[in-house]
């Protein structure tokens, strides 16, 4: 019941379509059963076409989110060029494996486009790094199981964008539904080669 | 321990199985009886087998779930009792179910609340209406909420350490007593009161309903101001949520006032009000 | 049973903590204030362990200080949260983590608008409309949802935490012996008269 991974709650999803990804996540940050705000996203953004999901302890989350910012502006300015998705799933995974014996207690997702190829790119990681590449969906969060079912009903392959966001976001709401622990509204991401388009959804408040 | 044991595991009353006619004029001044038989486990101590297995803050592993998390609240006004609850239940983090009905219908008279183990409320108020029919049979005139929340008590009170887990209250009005209100549970507490909120959002519930709780109170406004302390609670309380369930009980026997869903409750409230000011609907990031 | 309240309206935030310090069973002052100015417009109150709240708080009051000397500018509420943070959450991985819970609130020294940030033990930062720590938490913030509005004046503001403190006079079962309260505005850090012997009837 109070694993760190569960204390303050939150689900994150990402999916591949056709030329494009999406991710999303849910927007509660509670204490236990209490919900103390529902504006705390945890998905964030490093670079044109690359974002990061970041579920479990909100610290960490918080932490973690402000550490690869550093870490990607720094690899920015000394490689004068944008990182690419799975250069930064590598950054993920050595940075939680060097807390292997005190690790950050989150789950992150990654996702986007390769910046030369177009080509969609999602994974998902332990909370120590070890990195789950998948070619369909990724999901984290106290609502994973949840959103497993959802993502192993809806999701097809080769999802033009527009029902690729219906798709995730379907399948985030009615997960999140059968949680506790997640919910209050919801961001989504559609990630496509000249265009990122970013969508609140008002869920259930309660 | 064993001993208690030994006296619930086989039926305390077994030889008069058929009550003869002195006998049901005995019956309702003894304890109510446990004329009931429970399997119980094959093991040393029951009641502690049956805790390692299913009290899921100790062990969040445990094989027996049992539902919990609820927000219940009845108050007392000059229009009689406002009973209103949500319909969520919980085991852990999963929502099982977010239509549970946990206002019940002990008869037309009287209503009871569900908090806590679900099965022992259902079981047990079941099991009042059925003393509160037998007490009307046998007496020719309605039973009190005073006498009715006392069976309940006495009967929980009999199975105190054994596991049962219940806060409920009893509502009802009556000629001799108005409208009457009990607190119950499970470690055998009952209370009279004018207000009371059961359950893991009671703070919450209690939070908006002290505040603009009076007892002259209108009929239209003491159901609007049940109705907005659990949706304050489901909003707040993660174990809280689904559907909001509405009586009011008069002399005249209860009254439904829908069984309605929070969602769009909600966001009537937020965007009509302008309560709920701490939900979002922009993109804007605060942090 | 610390009660720490924030409430942030139209242009101010208010600030309420507790008048009691309490070791076990025993109230040891009845006049205690858990707040300290960080600059000429940003507020933080503390509760938590005993000893932990004070030494982290003025930590956090001296580098505030500090900063604003150096470079005859104060750093923004919102700054001052995320360096909160940082220092919490370096904190918490430590050998010997401060367990301190905290609300920071403030006006914006240029763009005059109030801000209010939740800070727990862990170093979870919120930035909401308004926030307590404790069990307040779980009576306030459903009288708050009800009745707090963005554009409030800071008399509906007074009003507000005075339904609060009414609520955990009625509900709590240990006297906290009323609250210190201080209102941020963009001309400063107010102290603002309370009625802490008013007595509340239970239904």
């Amino acid at each position: 019941m109070s694993s760190p991974f569960s204390i303050n709650g939150g689900a994150c999803v990402a999916m591949v379509g056709k030329d494009c990804v999406a991710i999303a996540c849910d927007l509660r940050l509670g204490l236990q059963a209490l919900t103390v705000s529902n504006n705390f996203p945890k998905v964030f953004q490093y670079g044109e076409h690359v974002f990061l999901g970041l579920t479990g302890l909100a610290t960490d989350v918080a932490t973690v989110s402000d550490l690869f910012r550093y870490k990607v502006n720094m690899y920015r300015l000394r490689e004068e060029r944008a990182i690419a998705p799975r250069t930064f799933a590598n950054l993920v995974s050595s940075s939680l494996y060097e807390r292997r014996f005190g690790p950050y207690f989150v789950s992150p997702v990654v996702a986007g486009l390769d910046p030369k190829t177009g080509e969609p790119f999602i994974c998902g990681f332990d909370s120590i790094g070890c990195i789950d590449f998948a070619k369909d969906f990724i999901v984290s969060g106290t609502a994973s199981d949840q959103l497993f079912g959802m993502c192993e009903s809806l999701w097809e392959p080769n999802l033009p964008a527009e029902d690729l966001f219906e798709t995730i976001s379907q399948a985030l709401l009615n997960a999140v539904d059968r949680d506790a622990l997640s919910g209050w509204g919801a961001h989504v991401y559609i990630i496509e080669k000249d265009k990122v388009t970013k969508r609140l959804l008002k869920g259930r408040q309660d | 321990m064993d001993t208690l044991v030994a006296r619930y595991s086989r039926p305390a009353y077994h030889e008069n199985e058929g009550l003869s006619e002195q006998d049901q004029q005995d019956l309702h001044d003894d304890v109510p009886s446990l004329s009931l038989k429970f399997a119980m486990p094959p093991v040393a101590h029951p009641s502690a087998w049956l805790r390692a297995a299913s009290d899921d803050r100790s062990n969040p592993s445990c094989p027996i779930k049992i539902a919990h998390g609820t927000t219940t609240l009845a108050f007392r006004f000059q229009g009689g009792i406002i009973v209103a609850t949500d319909s969520r239940a919980t085991a852990g983090n999963w929502i099982a179910s977010q239509t549970v009905k946990k206002v019940i219908e002990i008869n037309s008279d009287l209503l009871g609340t569900m908090a806590g183990g679900a099965a022992d409320c259902q079981y047990w108020l079941a099991w009042l209406g059925m003393q509160c029919r037998l007490h009307e049979l046998r007496h020719k005139r309605r039973i009190s909420v005073a006498a009715a929340s006392k069976i309940l008590a006495n009967l929980v009170y009999q199975y105190k350490g054994m596991g049962l887990s219940m806060g409920t209250m009893c509502a009802g009005v009556t000629k001799e007593e108005g409208p009457a209100l009990y607190y119950i549970d499970s470690d055998g507490t009952r209370l009279a009161g004018n207000l009371f909120c059961v359950g893991s959002g009671q703070t919450f519930a209690y939070g908006v309903l002290d505040a603009e709780y009076r007892y002259d109170l209108s009929v239209e406004d003491a159901l609007e101001l049940g109705s907005r302390s659990i949706l304050a609670a489901t909003h707040r309380d993660a174990y809280s949520g689904g559907f909001i369930n509405l009586y009011h009980v008069k002399e005249s026997g209860w009254e439904k006032h829908g069984f309605n869903d929070t969602n769009p409750i909600f966001w009537k409230t937020k965007l009509e009000k302008g309560e709920f000011s701490n939900v979002t609907s922009d993109l804007s990031e605060r942090v | 049973m610390e009660v720490l309240l924030g409430i942030t309206g139209k242009d101010f935030t208010l600030i309420a903590a507790s008048k009691a310090a309490m070791r076990g069973a025993t109230v040891l002052k009845a006049s205690d204030d858990k707040t300290r100015h960080l600059n000429k417009h940003t507020l933080m109150a503390f509760s938590g362990e005993a000893g932990d709240t004070v030494q982290f708080a003025e930590y956090i009051q001296a580098n505030a200080q500090l900063y604003s000397m150096r470079n005859e500018t104060d750093l923004s509420p919102s700054a001052l949260a995320n360096f909160v943070r940082g220092e919490l959450a370096s904190s918490l991985r430590s050998r010997k983590p401060y367990n301190v819970n905290l609300l920071l609130g403030g006006v914006d020294p240029i763009t005059h608008k109030p801000s209010l940030y939740w800070l727990d033990y862990l170093a979870s930062l919120a930035s909401l409309p308004y926030a307590a720590h404790g069990y307040a938490q779980y009576y306030c913030l459903s009288i708050l949802d009800k009745h707090h509005h963005p554009d409030i004046t800071l008399h509906q503001g007074i009003k507000i935490l005075n339904m609060c403190t009414d609520e955990l006079k009625r509900r709590l079962p240990i006297d906290f012996k009323g609250m210190t309260v201080k209102a941020v505005t963009k001309d400063g850090i107010i102290d603002i008269e309370f009625d802490d012997d008013k007595v509340v009837k239970s239904a």
